[in-house]
């Protein structure tokens, strides 16, 4: 068993769980989770498959509609995560079989991956990413950049430890005679770890929907069409370009489109509901951007605006008077001219004509969609899912945190598309719903 | 001034503060200030890497404070304590510069102006370092005991969530009955059961629990104390009870918009009514809509009736729920009664999320949607007996579309509830929508700046049931992570008497808003006391002292004339 995780765990007893809580998933759901209940007492161990904790959230620029710098929120609550007293943190690691003995029992087993680098001796001093010879895609800048083969995965990681993308490594050992500390172990294996736990949250998240499915946007084929997280990193304030620059030949756009409801309420690629989250994160972005260019144009095609929440519909208001052009109309099809512009086909339904319109760049408000890879864990009970892939809420307004599973609860978004607020307020439920459920048996 | 060894780090903040402060001229502005022993810029202060490096600089340089320059105390006070407490400095010798909200984000039109700014805060900042003392925080009791307001169907899960976790419920109800608003709906969206069986399961589930105690036909009538100890007067129809609780889970939920005489011919037609008197139509009904003796066919639905108003009206905000309960309700029509036809006037359909599944479902029995403006809204006129509807539809690029309608449905949105009782005597701070307002809209949604009290449900904006019912089961696990501890810490920036100074005049105690100062003896004469329970360091006594025999520890006479002293240098 790995020394990570002793110091925090009852191993005493035999037969006795070693942990209160398994929480799966370390992005801000299981993060509130992983708090609420270490703070009530109990002993939580918290599993992360990405080498950072902070999901999604920790990669964003701004939030809507505070306009808070996201890494500013997010770092604190990152950071008392990874040093509660009552969690034990791995990350890199992923459950692979979960099986239920008991009510407040379940034997889990976790596989950790190495990172090539010894996680307490490495001190982030990125003098190994200087000396590596392999430059790859950076997948935490959207593919914008490059990175090394070894590599922070970005500025304000936790743990801010390095590792080695071993499948683009030419073990060429430069790192390792480079390293100040002595911390590059080629000879890291695969971890597994055996724990047994009274309950699971299950705090798996969304996924983003790849537009490279929806031939007729040309993602993927003309470069000055980029989605909606990318230009969240080019917002950020770890940005790549430390400007807004469209991709095919650096210019400074002046003309942006927006394409709403990329991937969402769309039956042709599966996915009939609304993200609940693209409208307000376009708005936004449309508002950084008419900060960072004040000379470029914006204009937003939608089909309705979902701008629903506390302060949601003032936030809009707000873009539509700071000249933000709000278009409705779907987009039948977008084509590239020589010069790297784009063309937009669409039916601009306030004229009820087809109409078309240039811009320099286009981004695509990419939807979330669910990740139910968690339910093939469970071995002898199921996950039950929905007919979207969430995980099932078998009782949903009265006790929302509930699945299938006795002892197993579910946090944020995976159960259905979420923002940050309700996300946080539904991993609190979870938290509830797990400290009454462990307070039958104490 | 007292020599001390000081560490300051100014933070970039990303580019938030760098993008407009001159970070470099700053600390060249700063370097040669009095005590200041070490100097750094960092990109993120608040960064884990960050906070490693202050804690391994504290313990190297043998610190006696540090001063960081980077965003908002509200953000970062606790982050940056409990640097100094691990690398074993008084976390009271740290002091926090706001240089972004006060600095970067204020002025981002005036960088020149924005670096001098930030360079005198730094200075008055290392000034209130240089005069800062060591202090010890100390523990109180704590009771484990919640008063829930407000026995809607999102009280009552917050009571039993609340009682499932260990803590003692009073759970407060004005009403005569428990249940709310939900105890009258039938059918509910996105679920299988309705809203009086909710209601009802989750009021056997409170009967069933010995450590909730229900009080109906109840209300606060008198608060006193603090965190952890407060003591309250409830008054019901038969008595005042005094009780101890540690904290407040507020629950009041929301009214229904009430539509003015005459808006959409409300009041004067009676075939115009709001969607809650439509709901109750439609469950008292059984195989026949009738109205008035009339068969109803057709529906016409307004949206947004008392949300998302022009300049003349107060509800600038979208109520959330009535777009998804609109379409619900028509849908239900279409399933109990035949040959029912529903026309939606909206402003655009916001059926986020899987709710998105209903507006599909309404739009496959055949419901039609027409869109309008505010610029051009639905006119409702009545001609021979019969009522019209007139609008020009966006989505058939302004065409003016009038239609007979058997009923016209108002979509009544929620409007915040009357409190002004509980919003005294709880200091609840109440937003720019009238709403409650949280501590901090995205990662702290239930908490507000009063600690201990707490808000749940639809009080702090509008909610559907799910969305009540996460936050307020998030309320109940945040309190009671906090009273589960069994004890409080209070903070040691209390007022300070030095009763040898003292004459009792009682202008103290005159000013103070929390009843902390009491008389007591000294050396044979009447003198002013601090009750340091119920301080909350406020400091409102302190300017009244003709004697100045008090202070106020961490905000020190001492340290402020040093940060005038800094900020009236240049």
């Amino acid at each position: 068993m790995e020394a990570t995780l002793t110091g925090k765990m009852d191993n005493t007893v035999a037969g006795v769980a070693n942990y209160d809580v398994l929480v799966i998933g370390a992005g801000i759901a299981g993060e509130e989770s992983a708090l609420k209940l270490a703070d009530m007492g109990f002993r939580v161990l918290l599993i992360e498959k990405e080498p950072s904790i902070g999901g999604k959230m920790i990669l964003l620029s701004k939030v809507f509609p505070t306009l808070d710098c996201a890494a500013c929120i997010t770092t604190p609550k990152v950071s008392e995560t990874a040093r509660h007293p009552n969690i034990t943190l791995l990350t890199m690691t992923e459950a692979d079989s979960i099986v239920k003995e008991a009510d407040n029992r379940f034997s889990v087993v976790l596989k950790k991956k190495p990172r090539y680098v010894v996680e307490n001796d490495c001190t982030g001093c990125q003098e190994c990413e200087t000396v590596c010879p392999m430059v790859v895609k950076d997948q935490y800048q959207f593919d914008l950049v490059a990175r090394k083969a070894i590599y922070i995965p970005f500025n304000i990681a936790n743990p801010r430890v390095a590792l080695i993308d071993i499948e683009n490594c030419t073990l060429c050992g430069a790192c390792e005679q480079k390293c100040p500390s002595n911390c590059i172990d080629f000879t890291q294996k695969e971890e597994q770890i055996n724990v047994t736990v009274k309950s699971v949250v299950v705090a798996t998240g969304f996924k983003l929907f790849d537009p490279i499915s929806i031939d007729r946007y040309g993602y993927g084929k003309y470069k000055n069409v980029i989605t909606s997280m990318q230009m969240e990193r080019e917002l950020a304030p770890t940005r790549p370009f430390n400007h807004i620059l469209r991709p095919s030949d650096g210019k400074i756009p002046e003309k942006i489109a927006y394409i709403f409801c990329t991937g969402s309420r769309d039956h042709t690629v599966g996915n009939p509901i609304c993200s609940q989250v693209c409208c307000m994160y376009s708005t936004k972005q449309a508002q950084l951007l008419m900060g960072a260019l004040p000379m470029a144009d914006i204009s937003l095609y939608y089909i309705n605006i979902r701008a629903f929440g506390k302060g949601f519909n003032e936030f809009y208001l707000q873009a539509k008077d700071m000249g933000a052009s709000y278009v409705k109309g779907k987009i039948a099809s977008v084509s590239e001219k020589e010069n790297g512009n784009l063309l937009l086909r669409y039916e601009d339904v306030a004229t009820g004509k087809v109409t078309e319109s240039e811009h320099d760049l286009v981004v695509l408000s990419v939807g979330l969609l669910a990740n139910p890879a968690i339910t093939k864990v469970f071995k002898n009970a199921t996950l039950e899912m929905d007919a979207l892939k969430y995980i099932k809420q078998t009782n949903l307004l009265q006790s929302p945190a509930l699945t299938s599973i006795k002892g197993v609860f579910v946090a944020g978004t995976a159960t259905a598309p979420m923002d940050i607020p309700d996300t946080i307020m539904s991993a609190g439920a979870a938290a509830a719903e797990t400290s009454g459920y462990l307070n039958q048996w104490s | 001034m007292t020599k001390k060894r000081i560490g300051v780090y100014v933070c970039h903040c990303g580019g938030n503060i760098s993008d407009y402060v001159d970070i470099e001229k700053v600390k060249e502005a700063v370097k040669d200030e009095a005590n200041v022993y070490l100097l750094k810029n960092t990109l993120f202060a608040c960064a884990d890497s960050s906070q490693k490096e202050m804690v391994a600089d504290i313990q190297a340089g043998e610190l006696d404070a540090i001063v960081v320059a980077s965003c908002s105390p509200k953000l970062h006070v606790p982050t940056f304590r409990g640097v100094a407490e691990r690398a074993g400095m008084n976390p009271y010798n740290y002091v926090q510069v706001n240089i972004r909200e006060q600095g970067s984000w204020a002025h981002s039109d005036n960088h020149i102006g924005a670096t001098e700014k930030a360079i005198l805060l730094v200075k008055a900042g290392i000034a209130r370092a240089s005069e800062s003392e060591a202090l010890t925080s100390s523990k109180i009791p704590a009771a484990n005991v919640v008063a829930v307001i407000g026995a809607g169907v999102g009280g009552m899960r917050s009571a039993i969530a609340l009682a499932d976790m260990g803590s003692e419920v009073y759970l407060i109800e004005k009403e005569k009955n428990a249940g709310g608003h939900v105890a009258n709906y039938g059918p509910l969206f996105t679920t299988d059961i309705t809203g009086y069986e909710l209601a009802a399961n989750l009021l056997a589930e409170v009967k069933k629990r010995a450590n909730i105690k229900l009080f109906t036909n109840a209300e606060l009538v008198e608060k006193k104390g603090s965190i952890g100890n407060f003591d309250i007067q409830v008054k019901t129809d038969r008595e005042t009870l005094p009780l101890h609780v540690g904290a407040f889970v507020i629950n009041t939920g929301f009214d229904s918009y009430k539509p003015a005489p005459g808006e959409y011919g409300y009041g004067e037609a009676a075939n115009v009514m709001t969607l809650p008197e439509f709901k109750k139509l439609i469950d008292n009904s059984s195989d026949k809509l009738i109205f008035n003796g009339k068969t109803i066919k057709k529906i016409a639905y307004i949206y947004c009736v008392g949300s998302r108003q022009d300049d003349e009206g107060d509800n600038k905000y979208c109520s959330r729920f009535c777009c998804t309960a609109a379409i619900h309700s028509s849908i239900q029509a279409s399933k109990k009664f035949k040959n029912i036809t529903n026309l939606h006037f909206n402003r655009g359909i916001r059926t986020y999320g899987k709710q998105e599944l209903l507006y599909e479902e309404s739009s496959k029995n055949g419901d039609i949607y027409l869109q309008f403006s505010l610029k051009s809204i639905p006119e409702i006129s009545q001609k021979g007996g019969k009522t019209f509807v007139k609008v020009k539809d966006i989505l058939t690029a302004g065409k003016e579309v009038e239609t007979e309608a058997d009923l016209v449905v108002l979509v009544t949105g929620m409007v915040p509830r009357e409190n002004d009782l509980l919003v005294k005597q709880l200091k609840i701070p109440v937003g720019r929508d009238h709403f409650f307002n949280e501590i901090h809209m995205k990662l702290r949604p239930v908490e507000t700046v009063i600690d201990g009290v707490l808000i749940a449900g639809t009080c702090q904006s509008p909610k559907n049931i799910l969305e009540t019912m996460n936050s307020s089961m998030a309320a109940a696990a945040k309190i009671n992570s906090v009273l589960t501890k069994g004890e409080i810490t209070l903070e040691p920036t209390l007022a300070k008497l030095n009763p040898a100074l003292c004459t009792w005049c009682g202008k103290c105690a005159e000013m103070c808003p929390f009843d902390a100062i009491v008389q007591t003896e000294y050396d044979g004469r009447i003198v002013a006391k601090i009750n340091e329970a119920n301080c909350k360091g406020c400091g409102m006594c302190t300017p009244v002292c003709p004697t100045d025999a008090i202070d106020l520890a961490g905000f020190t006479n001492a340290q402020i004339e040093g940060m005038i002293d800094a900020l009236a240098e240049n």
